[in-house]
């Protein structure tokens, strides 16, 4: 075992190798022995870190310095300055916004410290390829200790009792849900394990299954990934080879007497695919479309047999409770709704990532504390919590609690733990409106509600958009919309509508100022907006006329510029840029009365000019 | 039971029930528009949605299980709000084609919007206007009228054991189509139009051919196999339009096959015969009903005075009515004074019968239409039952559905072998080695009941006769391997309950009376009951021609008799049967034919066999007459006059009435009710005489008429296709879109040997004589076995064959050659 004096963690998640995690590692490598340090200085891959926006992150241990988007050109400054003079390279290091200050010690750093890790507690920590440092840190205890000291009622009594509730959305009580599916009678039982994204080390996917199968009796479990990224493909074939090389998956696990087969399940990108039935048809090679339920799969699953679905993260949170308890579990988070949950910041905030809090934490909290707040310029408007079919909550209720019993209470849902933050560029109706095209494109098409009215809703938030629309077609999407949700078979339909129903509830005046002022403010519907400049705020500084893709920004040197509208595409850039406030957003209305009082202006020149001649 | 309430009315229902169903059940209506009685819920459609006390979601009635004091209301403002709903979205895209749609006055979807749905639509959208979909035959699609309720998937792949057909690309774009839009490929049985609720999937036959007000319906039998179907007939100005089944009626309970739903129209083919012909000068010539009935009672007097009764023999027809045949046999044992009568029976279910008497001392055994539902163990044997007995088939794929094995034992893949718990790829004919190996099995390992078996005469000439049968020689005579034989003797005998089900065509030359001897061995081994052996009468009246006994009773010449030996009759009499095209060995046949001096035929059209005669009476068809059939479950049951009779035809028992009369015999019959009072008569007294109360075991040997050789390497078997019946299906302009054609089946590795290509015309010869026909070149036969269908004239394929002599297997060895 080799003593090393530094350990360099880079972020192995998906975020950062597409932005070159594995390119810095061999650079840094060779970088190493080129000044033969390589005795010294070890450099791995490690899972996800959650910092994703701010990748590649590399954490230097036993430092604790984290560096923030690192690139293939700051690998040699990183081993000469900090590796052999021991200076933490300053430009590196997270910047707290406002703040020139870095901060290097990633436990100084607030987005980190205010998480409560448990299912990522192994985050940036361990190689996601190694099943030795996953046993490491504590790895398949749990399973050791589940198979070997404990019966399966026993197991459903920890579970059940921890209170844990299913994390993929529906939040239903997962020891209740185990405990159904193990008292039905069956010749066989299936396992399976339902996510896009997978967050966590595929070991802690493969305890927590392991656990789950014995509980029920399931003698077969599956990984049902439901998207084409290969590198999730092949990380989950690495750890179940490793798994059954290491007996930890096959026959007579451990010696314990119990059989358990573990497979990956790959399927094509089907949004659909992610409720249940619509799964377990998929494993059946049938077409992806849910079925109605009753019967529920723990009862009637795949193949017509007991099968426990649960996501990645619920079997995430297992093996601590086996470890630690019931309590240990309860320890954090509310009564109803204990434990942690994972969610994904995004949207105008200045840190955004994957980050795990203790459940009954305040969006408010979520938002300032760890999201480190609205990034400098923008104010806030709505945050979109439960990701592309949540709700949009208001800033009135930002001390909500973030539990399963209170999201619903605002027609939205914890769902795929996607918490984004809007601002004021962002457009309420255009957000909804991106909802339902999503929804009608991933619609699977069996029932008239989902499959018809999304289109219907589409096209009326189309004719709100382009400014076609009346006040009656608000009430019309409102009234449809819960039909819609009321009918519904399945999840798709039923919570594709949140976005609609939440914003009509909340920022109705959007629509409204939309459909009779023709106006939006955020500037996002190119249809009903005027970019103009502020002849009194503007210094003439030429910023915005830089970044104007079709130059249509025109003006002398420090004097006031001007937008000729016939050329502007209102795609928003100069408004971006403009730092003095200057560049305003109008209703569309006023293009027409600025291109008749430019004209008007430029005829009375022409005509003074005529007249002075 | 359990008792639970919808909109205010207790009702009472089985546990696992569903709300709908409990609702229908009660006469309430839930509208629905993706359900269907013989299928799981889908719950596509959200029109059943109901509101449940204590719950705060709408549940889908149709797939929401009862509970014990359940409340339901089903017309709550939220529910009827949210139908408008739905059938508001469903109308915005579905075109206004009402004037110009075959469905209109029975749409699903025009009733549930009368009754449930707005008046205005709040929202536009564009019509589809998408192609429709023509390119198959019988079955046309048109997408834009399709409401994806999805009934016509499901009952293609649950119901019928097929799956033709799928939901394609997906959201707003969904449509139904076979895989890749393929032009559609499949059984052509049209319960996907049945079950269709709007007019997007239609019968070609039916396109535009009436308004619904214009037509009325009756019920019928149908007139092709077995089963007893009852189809309902759609009638306008006396011409049958289209055929339907219809829920609740009949033993098929609403479904039907391609023959029942599309084969109606050969009754109107041009070939019908319009005028009796008798041969002057070498050529048969029109004549007048009193010419012809003089001819024949004048013929067949003289020649039965000449040469005596005996030289005088008639073929009945197992499609005639009960009435027909009784008319016939009683013309030809009271008027002309022969026993020798028979039919095409003898080939077919005349050995099953024997196997009958000889095992268990019955003269009848009909099948039970519930067998196989009541079976945890279904043992096919060398049988496409769900080409010569569709509907009952699908009892077959439903006892599977239910847990039942089913264990399929043929040298093809048939559709009941797709659907099966376990496919044992025999070797052709050898069906009877594996019935005798599995008893081999069972007895050497004791599975067999003792008790029961002691009680059974012949005890031990089987066991005796079973050493012909150890694993290893029935290994090498099925081809499959000891292991699978003891397993799946093992499994038979360890079953709960057992079924076999043979089929007994005469087109079948795979089977002798030593299979159904071998399976009645079986039974009585397991000590079960007669009614474990299934064995279906085949056509719409073989089993009641059979009791009404068209067959010698006394020492009468049977088929083979008086076909196939020197003991031709002088003079013959054949109502509705065509040997020269469906009979084995046609050369035979037709060389026997041309030595009758006086042959008399009576048909529906001028068959090949009629082109001989030298007299040809023309008779009625089904649905032109009264009349009643026996089906293969023993049901009596009538067919009606529901068209005018074409010119010039006459019943077949009127036609012997008169001929009777002509030839000065008396036998009391004036109208249909003398008939039919005679006929109720006669079956009291002759069934259930001969009754040999005994048990007994059969020896059995496997024995195959022919072996190949190099020179002639493949074996030939024959077989229907589900789409034809006889020689008489033929005639279906409908049926003949379907399957248009003679062909012959040979597995890919024989074609490339043989240098044969697909969809080419092969030479086909056997010991007995050469045919042409088109080679279908599949996998879906094995090396060394070709398969063809016997139904086409044209085809002659039976001059290839064997006549099936009672023991042996006629299995034909022929030589194939690139034509």
């Amino acid at each position: 075992m080799e003593n090393y004096r530094a350990n360099i963690m880079l972020c192995g998640g998906t975020g950062c190798t597409a932005g070159g995690s594995l390119k810095i590692r061999e650079a840094m490598q060779q970088g190493i022995r080129d000044k033969g340090l390589e005795g010294e200085i070890n450099i791995q891959l490690t899972t996800c870190s959650g910092f994703c926006p701010q990748g590649p992150i590399m954490i230097v241990y036993p430092d604790n310095v984290l560096y923030q988007k690192v690139s293939l050109k700051d690998v040699p400054l990183i081993i000469e300055e900090h590796l052999i003079k021991g200076r933490p390279v300053e430009r590196l290091l997270y910047k707290e916004p406002a703040k020139k200050q870095g901060i290097p010690g990633i436990k100084d750093i607030p987005f980190f410290n205010r998480q409560v890790l448990r299912a990522l507690r192994n985050k940036g920590l361990i190689d996601p390829d190694s099943i030795d440092e996953y046993i490491a840190r504590d790895g398949y205890q749990a399973a050791a200790k589940a198979l070997l000291e404990m019966t399966p009622e026993e197991i459903i009594k920890v579970v059940k009792d921890s209170g844990l509730r299913g994390r993929g959305g529906a939040g239903m009580l997962t020891g209740l849900k185990w405990e159904r599916a193990a008292s039905v009678k069956a010749p066989e039982k299936f396992i399976i394990c339902n996510r896009s994204i997978i967050e966590v080390e595929p070991h802690l996917i493969i305890e927590g299954m392991i656990i789950g199968a014995r509980a029920i009796g399931a003698s077969q479990g599956y990984i049902y990934v439901r998207t084409g990224a290969p590198i999730i493909i092949e990380r989950l074939n690495r750890a179940l080879q490793q798994a059954r090389e290491y007996g930890l998956i096959g026959e007579n696990i451990l010696d314990s007497g119990f059989d358990f087969e573990l497979e990956l399940f790959a399927s094509s990108d089907e949004f659909v695919c992610g409720e249940e039935t619509a799964l377990l048809m998929s494993i059946q090679s049938m077409r992806g479309m849910p079925m109605p339920r009753p019967p529920f799969p723990v009862e009637k699953g795949l193949w017509d047999m007991p099968t426990v679905i649960n996501t990645v993260e619920t079997f995430a949170n297992i093996p601590q409770i086996i470890l630690n308890g019931a309590e240990w579990f309860r320890s954090v988070g509310t009564e109803k709704s204990p434990g942690t949950k994972i969610f994904n910041l995004s949207g105008a905030l200045n840190n955004t990532g994957l980050i795990e809090v203790p459940m009954g934490i305040t969006l408010r909290s979520i938002i300032n504390d760890i999201g480190g707040g609205l990034i400098k310029g923008r104010t806030f408007k709505a945050v979109q919590v439960g990701g592309s079919t949540g709700g949009y909550i208001p800033e009135q209720y930002l001390d909500m609690p973030v539990t399963y019993e209170d999201v619903t209470q605002m027609d939205a849902i914890i769902g795929s733990g996607g918490i984004a933050v809007l601002s004021d560029l962002n457009c309420m109706v255009s957000s909804a409106r991106f909802t339902i095209e999503f929804a009608v494109d991933e619609s699977c098409g069996k029932c008239p509600p989902c499959r018809i009215g999304t289109s219907v809703i589409l096209d009326l938030l189309n004719k709100v958009v382009n400014g076609t629309a009346t006040e009656e077609d608000i009430y019309l999407m409102e009234d449809l919309a819960l039909d819609i949700k009321n009918t519904s078979l399945c999840g798709l339909g039923q919570t594709a509508m949140n976005p609609v129903l939440s914003t009509i509830r909340f920022f109705k005046d959007e629509y409204l100022e939309h459909i009779n002022e023709k106006w939006c403010k955020a500037g996002v519907c190119k249809e009903l907006c005027t970019f103009y400049i502020d002849k009194e705020k503007c210094i003439g500084c030429g910023a915005c006329a830089r970044v104007c893709p079709k130059k249509a920004i025109s003006g002398e040197k420090k004097k006031p510029h001007h937008i000729d509208q016939s050329l502007c595409i209102q795609c928003r850039s100069c408004y971006e840029t403009c730092k003095f406030n200057a560049l305003k957003i109008g209703p569309r209305s006023m293009r027409e009365e600025l291109t008749d009082n430019e004209a008007a202006a430029y005829i009375k020149g022409a005509i003074k000019e005529v007249v002075q001649q | 039971m359990i008792e639970l309430t919808i909109n205010d009315k207790t009702i009472q229902t089985t546990e696992d029930s569903t709300i709908l169903k409990a609702a229908l059940g009660a006469d309430i209506y839930i509208p629905n528009l993706c359900y269907d009685r013989r299928l799981r819920p889908f719950g596509a459609c959200r029109l059943c949605v109901v509101e449940v006390e204590g719950e705060n979601k709408l549940l889908a009635a149709c797939s929401t299980p009862v509970k014990q004091g359940m409340v339901v209301h089903t017309e709550t403002p939220k529910v009827i709000k949210a139908r408008k709903t739905v059938l508001e979205l469903l109308l915005i895209h579905h075109p206004l084609d009402c004037p110009i749609c075959d469905k209109a006055g029975e749409c699903e979807l025009q009733d549930l919007v009368f009754k449930y749905g707005a008046s205005t639509n709040r929202f536009k959208g564009e019509r589809r206007h998408e192609p429709e979909r023509l390119d198959a035959p019988i079955v046309e699609y048109n997408p834009n009228r399709c409401v994806l309720c999805g009934r016509c998937i499901r009952i293609c792949l649950e119901h019928q054991g097929v799956g033709a057909i799928s939901f394609i690309d997906k959201g707003i774009k969904t449509r139904i189509s076979p895989a890749f839009y393929e032009p559609l490929d499949c059984e052509f049985c049209g319960q996907c139009i049945d079950t269709c609720p709007v007019g997007a999937l239609g019968s070609k036959p039916y396109r535009h051919a009436s308004r619904t007000w214009y037509m009325e319906d009756h019920p019928i039998i149908c007139p092709f196999c077995g089963c007893g179907c009852t189809t309902n007939l759609s009638i306008r100005e006396g011409r049958i339009v289209r055929a339907r089944g219809k829920e609740g009626v009949g033993i098929n309970n609403g479904d039907l096959c391609s023959k029942g739903r599309f084969g109606f129209d050969y009754i109107v083919s041009e070939n019908r015969l319009k005028t009796p012909l008798i041969r002057k000068d070498g050529q048969l010539r029109p004549v007048s009903w009193s010419e012809a009935i003089q001819t024949v009672a004048k013929r067949l007097t003289e020649i039965g005075d000449k040469y005596g009764a005996f030289s005088i023999g008639a073929i009945g027809s197992q499609r005639c009515t009960l009435e027909d045949n009784f008319m016939f046999q009683r013309l030809m044992r009271e008027v002309v004074r022969t026993d020798n009568i028979d039919s095409a029976a003898r080939f077919g279910y005349a050995k099953a019968q024997t196997a009958f008497e000889w095992a268990f001392g019955l003269e009848s055994l009909p099948i039970r239409w519930d067998a196989p539902l009541k079976a945890d163990y279904i043992l096919v044997v060398e049988s496409d039952i769900t080409s010569t007995m569709p509907v009952w088939g699908l009892n077959f794929i439903l006892a599977k559905y239910y847990g039942s094995q089913l264990v399929v034992a043929d040298s093809r893949e048939t559709k009941l072998a797709r659907n099966s718990t376990n496919y044992l790829k025999i070797r052709p004919s050898s069906g009877l080695a594996l019935l005798g190996g599995m008893a081999h099995v069972i007895y050497h390992e004791g599975l067999y009941n003792k008790e029961a078996a002691s009680e059974v005469h012949n005890f031990d000439a089987l066991i005796a006769s079973l050493n012909e049968f150890t694993p290893a020689k029935t290994s090498l005579l099925t081809g499959l391997t000891e292991e699978q034989i003891r397993e799946a003797a093992r499994s038979y005998a360890s079953a709960k309950s057992r079924l076999i089900a043979i089929t007994s065509g005469y087109a079948e030359n795979t089977k002798s009376l030593y299979t159904f001897l071998a399976a009645a061995n079986l039974v009585l081994l397991m000590g079960d009951r007669p009614e474990t052996l299934q064995v279906p009468a085949e056509f719409c009246n073989t089993l009641g021609m059979w009791d009404i006994t068209i067959r010698p009773l006394v020492n009468g010449k049977d088929c083979y008799d008086m076909l196939y030996t020197q003991d031709t009759p002088r003079a013959m009499y054949i109502m509705g049967e065509n040997p020269l095209v469906t009979f084995p060995d046609i050369s035979t046949v037709e060389r026997a034919l041309k030595k009758v001096e006086f042959l008399v035929v009576q048909d529906i059209y001028l068959t090949d066999t009629a082109k001989l005669a030298h007299v040809v009476l023309p008779a009625s068809s089904w649905a032109e007459k009264e009349g009643t059939f026996k089906s293969a479950t023993g049901d009596l049951q009538r067919i009606n006059k529901l068209l005018p009779a074409p010119e010039g035809t006459r019943p077949d028992w009127e036609i012997i009435r008169d001929i009777a009369e002509a030839m000065g015999g008396n036998l009391k019959v004036r109208d249909l009710s003398d008939v039919r009072l005679q006929m109720e008569e006669y079956f009291r007294d002759v069934l259930g005489k001969h009754i040999r109360t005994r048990l007994a075991f059969n020896p059995i040997r496997y024995e195959l008429m022919d072996h190949t050789d190099s020179e002639y390497p493949l074996y030939l078997v024959t077989e229907t296709v589900l789409q034809h019946s006889g020689s008489l299906s033929v005639l279906s302009k409908n049926l003949d879109s379907v399957v248009p054609e003679p062909y012959i089946q040979i597995n890919l590795a024989d074609a490339e040997r043989l240098g044969v290509k697909h969809d080419y015309f092969v030479k086909v010869s056997s010991r007995k004589g050469s045919v042409f026909l088109k080679a279908i070149v599949t996998d879906e036969v094995e090396e060394g076995t070709v398969f063809a269908h016997t139904h086409f004239s044209y085809g002659k394929v039976n001059i290839l064959t064997y006549p099936s002599v009672v023991s042996m297997l006629p299995l034909v060895p022929v030589k194939i050659e690139p034509a």
